[in-house]
């Protein structure tokens, strides 16, 4: 009777700010162009909802590990030609990209680079990934070059070329999580990222960095644990159930590709620096963020940086603790994990790159989430770039005149899309960490148990980004 | 100076998605506190089993 009461509290009081929430903010201007028939906040509940059912539904129907032993079946062969074809293709496109920033016209919304590095290569590649599986390791310019380099390189050298360095294992993903935090401080602190110049030049410069990385510890080694955007496409592959090989195309079970992603130091960082640095993407478009960076831009100017310096430092500031606070999310996750069985001495370290794979489904939800609608608005600038690639005039396709079409999808369908990402995103991390918890726990129950806390941190992940969007757009 | 309380709506909503995760917090904690004592209790009971009946 007493919780029967409670309960019917609870929603009477749920009742009551569902009535008064629009109102408190419609008051003060918001509201935007979305119709929502319930207020932004509970579609978090909502969520919550559906990720603790999919816990108890995981509890009950899933007693026995069914991803961990991935099977595939080979569905095609594939001709030998199509690996240099697409990487041959690769090259282009970046030297395309890069030629265009220089001798381009300078316009941002004018010029090939902005649109390709920012929207196609970055958000494209990143929803592509888990749909067609590895696209970028074909299409990787890179390590094509690489590969043509060394196969030249052994026909001509007398000795053939010297063997690839060991990679260093304490080096792990860390280069691929500083190259994604390095790549994520252009796109959304650097000033001049609408410079196709700039932007050609930092193409160059990380080129460089992947030539020398893929000398001294040879390319496949390099695409897989040094070059950020070679892992980060890869993990995401993981989730598709397509598997491109050189002996030919496999299909196996969605998700199941990532458990075998091998447990390296940095896998983790890599993984909160994309939830993070996505994160601070939406919180700084919010009002939250204009409070504190005012009092961060004060603060840098006392000590003697110039206005811009000072707004720059405080993003950078902004970007980081952001990068903190998702890693601390999943450290509290962990150590909750730990606590549920005493006798369990494994390092935290350790259980944290064990449950580490599900947290791949969240960062590309995240993505999805932030950036979708950006690809479809501003990504359709390629339908008149590629006729005017440098911003000529130039009409080579007869496309040029083509304008983007920002109606093509509504305010509240972009909403929806974007919880419906949050929510798939994260029951698919709670199915990979309870599956994981099956064959790391002593039996069924304390997996379970163990999950509480996963289940903790996926409603935590979902509501930071709900929250994140609702900020954003209001 | 604005008084605080004209942004209460804002905190509010604020609070409200933060709100589940509480929920989910105290509830899960709760759980996880009577497993503990459950298994602490059949710990117990395996380690010391009851006395045999004395022999009448």
């Amino acid at each position: 009777m007493h919780r029967r009461r409670l309960l019917a509290l609870l929603i009477v009081a749920a009742g009551l700010l569902a009535v008064v929430a629009p109102e408190a903010a419609l008051a003060h201007g918001f509201g935007g162009r979305q119709t929502l028939p319930i207020p932004k906040w509970l579609f978090g509940w909502a969520a919550a909802v559906v990720l603790v059912a999919s816990f108890v539904g995981l509890a009950v129907l899933w007693p026995k590990p069914r991803l961990e032993r991935p099977a595939e079946r080979r569905v095609a062969g594939i001709p030998q030609i199509l690996d240099p074809l697409a990487g041959l293709i690769g090259v282009a496109i970046f030297v395309l990209v890069v030629y265009a920033g220089f001798a381009g016209n300078q316009t941002t919304t004018n010029n090939l680079v902005p649109t390709v590095v920012f929207y196609l290569f970055w958000v494209g590649l990143a929803i592509a990934s888990p749909i067609f599986g590895d696209l970028f390791k074909a299409l990787n310019p890179w390590r094509a070059t690489a590969r043509a380099v060394g196969w030249i390189g052994g026909r001509v050298s007398r000795g053939g070329l010297p063997t690839p360095m060991a990679y260093p294992t304490k080096l792990g993903r860390w280069p691929a999580a500083i190259g994604i935090l390095a790549f994520a401080w252009v796109e959304l602190v650097y000033p001049d990222r609408g410079d196709p110049s700039n932007l050609a030049v930092l193409a160059l410069a990380y080129a460089a960095v992947q030539f020398v990385g893929m000398s001294l510890y040879g390319s496949e080694t390099w695409n897989r644990y040094g070059d950020g955007f070679g892992v980060f496409y890869g993990m995401l592959a993981r989730i598709s159930p397509l598997r491109w090989a050189r002996e030919g195309l496999f299909v196996r079970r969605p998700l199941s590709g990532l458990t075998t992603l091998d447990i390296v130091p940095g896998t983790v960082a890599l993984l909160c620096v994309i939830i993070g640095t996505t994160s601070f993407d939406g919180f700084s478009a919010g009002p939250a963020w204009s409070t504190i960076v005012d009092g961060l831009i004060d603060f840098w100017r006392s000590v003697g940086f110039p206005q811009g310096t000072a707004l720059e430092l405080s993003m950078t500031v902004g970007l980081v603790v952001s990068v903190l606070i998702v890693a601390g999310l999943y450290r509290l996750g962990v150590l909750g994990m730990q606590s549920i069985d005493p006798r369990d001495t494994t390092p935290t370290n350790e259980v944290a790159g064990r449950f580490v794979h599900s947290l791949v489904p969240i960062g590309l939800a995240y993505v999805i989430a932030h950036y979708f609608s950006a690809l479809g608005d501003e990504g359709q600038r390629i339908f008149y770039l590629i006729s005017d690639p440098l911003g000529t005039g130039a009409n080579i396709f007869g496309t040029s005149t083509a304008t983007v079409d920002y109606t093509w999808i509504g305010a509240n369908a972009i909403w929806y899309v974007q919880v419906a990402a949050l929510v798939i995103g994260h029951v698919a991390g709670l199915v990979l960490a309870h599956d994981r918890a099956l064959v790391s726990f002593r039996d069924g129950r304390t997996a379970t148990r163990s999950q509480y806390w996963m289940l903790a941190v996926m409603i935590a992940f979902t509501s930071l980004g709900l929250w994140l969007l609702s900020a954003a757009n209001s | 100076m604005t008084p605080p309380l004209a942004h209460v709506g804002h905190w509010a909503i604020n609070l409200l998605y933060v709100a589940p995760l509480f929920i989910a917090v105290a509830v899960l904690g709760y759980q996880a506190m009577k497993d503990r004592r459950r298994l602490k209790r059949e710990g117990d009971d395996v380690r010391s089993p009851p006395p045999p009946p004395a022999a009448s």
